[in-house]
């Protein structure tokens, strides 16, 4: 047995997802990382919202948690309050992150809550059949934009970049040796942390567009693909449909929320019950 | 020597949440339960514990329902729209058996409605408010010393039974401050389950009416929890017998127990010939109203509800049997008339006293009311 | 067969024309009933070892066949592109992860 199969529950393997969708490569890759770093599987907890990434972590071998569309940051911030010594990771995809629960990941943002998310953008919701997404790009044709999509994509990472996120990266499925060590050093930064991984859904956004199958969309993805130091050099008409990769902003000074919580919050209070003469 | 203070109702029932052993409070604030979690800002920290506030009461009960399973104590407070919004939430804590306590300070609706003025007009959203079928606790005290107790039965039986509990307030008792005997720790009795995570995962395993085991995460074992319908191992399924088997399972563990949740007060109820049937702040004014038509040699008697969910049908279907005159005193166009009505015989006379203007129903309009059965 | 998975074993074809056999022996194994004949890994092995072929017994119609196992330069670019945990080089041996970088 491989060691990353330690974290894996195969259960009711073939995986759920179509053939060739990056969604499993991304599965492995965090597989790969939790056994790098060497984490006891009790000792974390993936938590994942509604769509395709959302099946994760049932094949996840740690503690697990499914919950609601776009509040899977929500439920993490509570066990990471109650248990900050756990490794708590967030799975979203689209509509979760970007969508619905978009006012959630700017305030996990703001509040540097230790959480480590892996944002999976494939630019389209997959499990309810093929709608636009906020991650679609411009022009697109999916079954809610028959007519082609009018609406400008949010580009995840730069948003989490201007919410002042101390850990943003981003990678592709086409490249998982750097997806991996990518998030494992998400996984090692103490604050709020993102891995944007664009992925292809070539079975619902693909297919209207000219991308049926997976490598023609891998390829797609791939012509996308520049690093942070060329993505600088583009002019910025250019940029519109490129994707920087690599780690975008790492901050390491910022103090994660629950130190802060345990800095100055619980001392201070103790000192005013010691002033007050204890609890009421 | 127990103490003798004058605390507002919101600060009663937050002490109170202390003493069952909160150590989790995520809200948002909203009126008028805001004391709630102020009171809890200023005084986890003190303990060591945990207070956040979230960015809406969506985020609120996630929060609550995440540090749950992580081995947390924990509650929220709210009201009529902070209330609607938690529903979806609401709904998974029922459908993952997850302990919390959820405070609902009824306030004018519907919508935006009357901040700042009592209603009762939750009852029925309380009962069916989430999506589903699915079974609720709703407890729902009248005085100040009850907002006391009810709050650590409603922390007991949420860890008993491993189901969300709401614990309903309306903003006449949640605002006044009145004079109230903290009871001693040892006069109060706070159930602690055991957790008990069954090595082959089996997190949901038991027979029908069986009360649940307790499963937490980082316990040894890792376990799957799912907002889906899900098997006993946690798993999500869509095979008929075993949704049905889920379905069973959640609304007996409820429906087995009523002896030991459903409770209520009542009031020169030996010999009365009507009765009236109320809760909250209606209850507290049925009282001198009682007492004034008493006077005048008219048999009327108080059935107090405690525990408004699940409904008192057996209760009250006992006094239908000597007692065929019945009013419901609610501060709402009509809910748990309704009820009333549901389970009372044919022969029954039912009644209902209601208004929803923001003005509390007065003694007076109670007598009044049940004079009219005297015509 | 689809055209473009005629298309990708054409390809990996071409590009095992350019290398010789392996000096190290490595070997694969692949998991048959995780395999969807997604046809990654076919397209990211850089001596074009495997393929893919028709498959009744698989639900999924297409599967993979390791062509010419002495081809392979035990990269793990297919191990690490699968989605499906269907394909492992040299399972047999320890320490995978520090093993290959």
């Amino acid at each position: 047995m491989r060691d990353y199969e330690k974290y894996i529950r195969y259960r009711t393997f073939p995986s759920p997802w179509c053939p060739g969708c990056g969604i499993g490569i991304i599965l492995k890759a965090i597989a790969m990382s939790f056994t790098a770093l060497k984490i006891a599987p009790d000792d974390i907890v993936v938590v994942s919202g509604i769509g395709c990434s959302g099946r994760m972590p049932t094949f996840f071998n740690t503690n697990t948690l499914h919950v609601t569309h776009g509040r899977a940051l929500t439920f993490a911030t509570g066990i990471k309050l109650a248990r900050p010594e756990k490794t708590v990771v967030v799975i979203s995809g689209d509509g979760d992150a970007m969508a619905i629960g978009g006012n959630h990941l700017i305030h996990s943002a703001r509040r540097n809550i230790g959480i480590k998310m892996i944002l999976v953008n494939n630019g389209i919701y997959g499990m309810t059949g093929g709608q636009c997404s906020p991650l679609t790009p411009q022009k697109f044709i999916t079954e809610t934009t028959p007519y082609g999509n009018i609406e400008p994509k949010f580009m995840a990472s730069e948003l989490l970049i201007a919410a002042r996120a101390s850990f943003v990266a981003r990678e592709t499925v086409n490249r998982p040796r750097p997806l991996r060590e990518v998030i494992k050093k998400s996984f090692e930064h103490k604050g709020f942390s993102v891995v944007e991984v664009i992925s292809n859904c070539h079975i619902n956004l693909g297919r209207k567009n000219k991308m049926k199958d997976p490598i023609t969309m891998c390829k797609w993805i791939a012509g996308r693909t520049v690093t942070r130091a060329q993505y600088d050099k583009l002019a910025p008409g250019d940029r519109n449909h490129k994707y920087p990769v690599g780690i975008l902003q790492e901050d390491n000074e910022r103090l994660e929320y629950t130190e802060l919580y345990n800095k100055y919050i619980i001392p201070s209070a103790q000192e005013a019950a010691r002033k007050n003469g204890g609890a009421k | 020597m127990s103490k003798r203070k004058v605390l507002q109702g919101n600060i009663i029932a937050a002490k109170a949440a202390l003493a069952a052993g909160c150590n989790f409070f995520a809200g948002y604030p909203i009126t008028p339960s805001s004391e709630i979690a102020q009171f809890m800002s200023r005084e986890l920290p003190k303990l060591g514990y945990d207070f956040i506030q979230m960015e809406d009461e969506i985020a609120s009960l996630g929060a609550c329902i995440g540090a749950s399973l992580a081995g947390s104590k924990v509650m929220t407070a709210t009201s009529g729209p902070g209330f609607s919004l938690m529903q979806e939430h609401l709904g998974m804590g029922v459908m993952a058996e997850i302990p919390l306590v959820i405070v609902n300070v009824m306030r004018g609706g519907p919508s935006t409605g009357l901040p700042t003025k009592p209603s009762q007009a939750d009852m029925m959203q309380t009962r069916w408010g989430t999506h589903g079928d699915h079974p609720i606790i709703a407890l729902y005290p009248a005085f100040a010393d009850e907002i006391y107790t009810e709050t650590i039965r409603a922390f007991n039986l949420s860890e008993k039974f491993w189901t969300p509990v709401v614990l309903m307030m309306d903003e006449v008792q949640a605002k006044a401050h009145e004079d109230i005997e903290i009871p001693e720790a040892k006069d109060i009795s706070v159930y602690e389950s055991e957790v008990n995570v069954p090595v082959d995962l089996n997190i949901y395993d038991r027979e029908i009416g069986e009360k649940p085991p307790r499963v937490d995460f980082f316990k040894g074992y890792p376990i799957h929890v799912d907002s889906l319908e899900h098997d006993a191992h946690g798993w999500p399924t869509i095979e008929p017998n075993t949704v049905h088997k889920m379905q069973t399972l959640r609304m007996q563990k409820i429906y087995h127990y009523l002896d030991e949740i459903i409770e209520y007060k009542e009031y020169e109820m030996d010999d009365a010939e009507v009765m009236i049937f109320s809760f909250g702040v209606s209850a507290r004014a049925s009282i001198p109203a009682i007492q004034m038509l008493r006077e005048e040699g008219l048999k009327v008697g108080l059935f107090q509800a405690l525990t408004i969910w699940p409904f008192p049908k057996r209760e009250l279907q006992e006094r239908f049997k000597r007692i065929k005159k019945v009013l419901t005193v609610e501060m709402n166009m009509g809910q748990m008339k309704y009820e009333v009505e549901r389970v009372a015989p044919d022969d029954v006379d039912d009644r209902a006293l209601l208004r929803a203007n923001g003005i509390p129903l007065t003694p007076q309009e109670i007598y009044n009311a049940v004079k009219e059965f005297y015509k | 067969m689809e055209k473009f998975e005629e298309q990708a074993n054409e390809e990996a074809l071409a590009r095992r024309a350019k290398k010789k056999p392996s000096p190290k022996r490595n070997n694969i194994t692949i998991v048959p009933v995780y395999c969807k004949g997604c046809s990654l890994c076919v397209e990211v092995c850089p001596t074009g070892t495997l393929l893919l072929e028709d498959n009744m017994e698989s639900k999924f119609g297409v599967s993979i066949r390791v062509d010419a196992e002495e081809y392979c330069i035990g990269c793990n670019m297919c191990e690490d592109r699968c989605p499906d945990f269907a394909i492992f080089v040299n399972y047999e041996e320890e320490n995978n992860e520090e093993g290959k970088k």
